[in-house]
């Protein structure tokens, strides 16, 4: 593999980035420095009418041509979110505000007859964290173990189980083996696609699984996993042996593109301004400047 | 507070005043209780309570933490108070992906756990609230979450649609503790900023205590009565800095070092090393005679940088040209 001028946090901030649209709406669940980073750079760049919840708090947010003060938010609750908050409910209210527009399942079948729709609902993109996620896109944050009895427990399944109409989730991993990436996760803390058109829950579910070495749509034979790109410096040979699952091409398999110039300008400078991506440093403070992962 | 106009005519009874500390509101709590426990990861929860809980030894709990619970609730467990959780997380996320305790406890049998999501477990609050046997929930089906907690029950809808839901029965408890902002001596609490699940884990609970950052005058309450997210709390407790080491939204940021210092306390708790946990206690929990105590050993310093911090960000002091004055 070779060196890259960025870290891997950063190339899957700008991926995440990159699938999302203006007018979009978005939920940041699960809360790392990436999601909230993709959030934040989206709302930056291309993507001004994000209708974006920013963490758990439940702050509607807008970052367009505002500063981020006091670095990139820590927890999902962190006070800092609040600076660009421009409205908030109680955090159980999210459940309330599910409804796609229209109803059932008609907005996920054709969004373009919904242009004029007020279109604000839970939500368009979601972001899951699993200790394991499976061939089927299961995804586990309970534990590893069976019949209840853990070898190893997580923190809970938290509300990805919940959020039954999003359009779009984002199954993102930290890291990538055949621990974490396995033919079936020991508890499901949510479904994969299939299994939300199986309970006809009226949102897509997982579209995505996303590491630090490539991406996976479901394109595959009963919307299993397939291999949709390797991130630059990476190679499928790697990602194959680092998953425990059957590795094979997307029809839709496609060279990711690197950050470009602005993407990576944008990010840094006015993003992660504390550098917690952990990218190549630009004033950043010492601690804050290693360059985790870069390319390696 | 003691305005004349608060008074009724000479010899009719006066308003009730709630106001208590601490230690006399943790004395209501006995062995085999529910309680409730607010705030969201990192942020509002009422400390001097749960501290005053482990100091008493209070065992054979049944602990509700919030839809995303924080170290408060690992650390009642690590305590050895609980005997199950019921909450759809433990930990703090970047500071820590997983509870140590809990996970130890989990781990180790030592506690049974409720497996639930968020929304499960509001459902059942919300049932509670409403005076409802169940709620219907169409989150879970197919997840493992039925299955580990068989109080959930998968029925089919009687729509006629083959769709499955949840009948999440009704969650209640014995008492309910919330962080708020401000309260007065009757028991009207408001928050000072985000709310996170407070009110619903308020309206679950048979009896209501808030840890009050200010104690105002009910005059205060009166301004902006719409404020008033907790009123009727049946306990107020004075307890300013009283999220410490989480953070109080309309008031400081989180004690990042202390939450780090614990984190490090608990992870050798979890691989087996109870010396550092205990020592932990010791010097924050059991050791500190009460809240100003434990504030004391804090530092005036630290807690003033803790505001100074919030104030940084929330009331926009580092702020370009042209940046809002407050945020609050």
């Amino acid at each position: 593999m070779t060196q890259t001028r960025w870290s891997w946090k950063e190339m899957m901030a700008i991926f995440f980035a990159r699938q999302i649209e203006d007018g979009d709406t978005l939920c940041s669940g699960a809360h790392t420095e990436i999601s909230f980073c993709a959030a934040m750079l989206a709302q930056k760049s291309h993507a001004p009418n994000l209708r974006l919840q920013l963490g758990g708090t439940g702050y509607l947010c807008n970052l367009a041509g505002r500063p981020v003060l006091g670095g990139v938010p820590k927890t999902s609750v962190d006070y800092r979110i609040a600076q660009w908050a421009e409205a908030y409910f109680d955090h159980p209210e999210t459940f309330f505000f599910y409804g796609p527009p229209g109803g059932g399942r008609r907005y996920y079948e054709d969004r373009s007859a919904f242009a004029g729709h007020n279109g604000y609902f839970f939500a368009d993109h979601f972001f899951v964290g699993g200790l394991q996620v499976d061939y089927h896109g299961n995804v586990n944050l309970i534990g590893l173990g069976a019949d209840g009895a853990f070898t190893m427990r997580g923190p809970g399944s938290v509300g990805i189980g919940d959020v039954i109409t999003v359009r779009n989730m984002f199954v993102f991993m930290t890291a990538h083996d055949p621990r974490r990436f396995v033919p079936k996760v020991d508890y499901i803390s949510t479904m994969g696609p299939s299994g939300w058109r199986e309970k006809q829950f009226p949102g897509n579910g997982p579209q995505w699984i996303v590491s630090p070495l490539g991406v996976f749509d479901f394109t595959g034979e009963g919307m299993t996993a397939r291999l949709r790109g390797v991130f630059p410096g990476h190679t499928e040979d790697e990602v194959a042996g680092a998953t425990g699952f059957p590795v094979a091409r997307s029809e839709l398999f496609g060279e990711i593109e690197p950050p470009t110039a602005e993407e990576l300008a944008l990010l840094r400078e006015q993003v992660d301004v504390n550098g917690v991506l952990g990218g190549i440093p630009g004033g950043r403070p010492p601690g804050l400047a290693e360059r985790e992962g870069a390319g390696a | 507070m003691t305005a004349a106009d608060e008074r009724g005519p000479a010899g009719r009874p006066a308003r009730k005043e709630v106001v208590v500390t601490a230690a006399e509101a943790a004395a209501r709590v006995s062995d085999g209780m529910t309680i409730i426990v607010g705030g969201f990861v990192t942020a509002n929860h009422p400390m001097p309570v749960v501290r005053e809980l482990i100091k008493r030894g209070v065992g054979d709990l049944t602990v509700i933490g919030s839809a995303t619970a924080g170290l408060e609730i690992d650390l009642l467990i690590g305590a050895g108070c609980v005997r199950k959780l019921i909450a759809p997380y433990v930990g703090a996320e970047l500071y820590a992906p997983i509870g140590n305790c809990f996970r130890a406890a989990a781990e180790n049998k030592e506690i049974e756990i409720w497996e639930c999501s968020e929304y499960i477990l509001y459902a059942g609050l919300q049932a509670r609230a409403m005076g409802q046997e169940f709620m219907a929930w169409r989150g879970g089906v197919g997840t493992s979450i039925p299955e580990l907690n068989k109080d959930l029950v998968v029925f089919q809808s009687p729509l006629g649609d083959g769709k499955e839901y949840l009948a999440v029965p009704a969650i209640g408890a014995d008492w309910g503790f919330i962080h708020v902002g401000w309260a007065d001596a009757y028991g009207n609490g408001q928050h000072v900023g985000a709310r996170f699940g407070d009110r619903i884990l308020a309206r679950a609970a048979d009896r209501v205590a808030v840890c009050a950052e200010r104690l105002v005058p009910n005059s205060y309450i009166r301004r902006n009565p719409v404020m008033t997210s907790i009123p009727y709390a049946d306990m107020v407790i004075e307890a300013p800095f009283g999220s410490h080491p989480y953070a109080a939204h309309g008031f400081y940021a989180e004690d990042a070092e202390h939450i780090q210092a614990y984190v490090a306390a608990s992870a050798a708790y979890r691989k087996g090393d109870r010396a550092a946990f205990r020592a932990y206690l010791d010097e924050w929990v059991t050791g500190p005679e009460d809240h100003d105590a434990y504030l004391e050993k804090v530092g005036i310093r630290r807690l003033l940088e803790l505001e100074r911090e919030y104030a940084g960000v929330s009331l926009g002091r580092h702020a370009p040209e042209g940046w809002p004055d407050a945020q609050i």
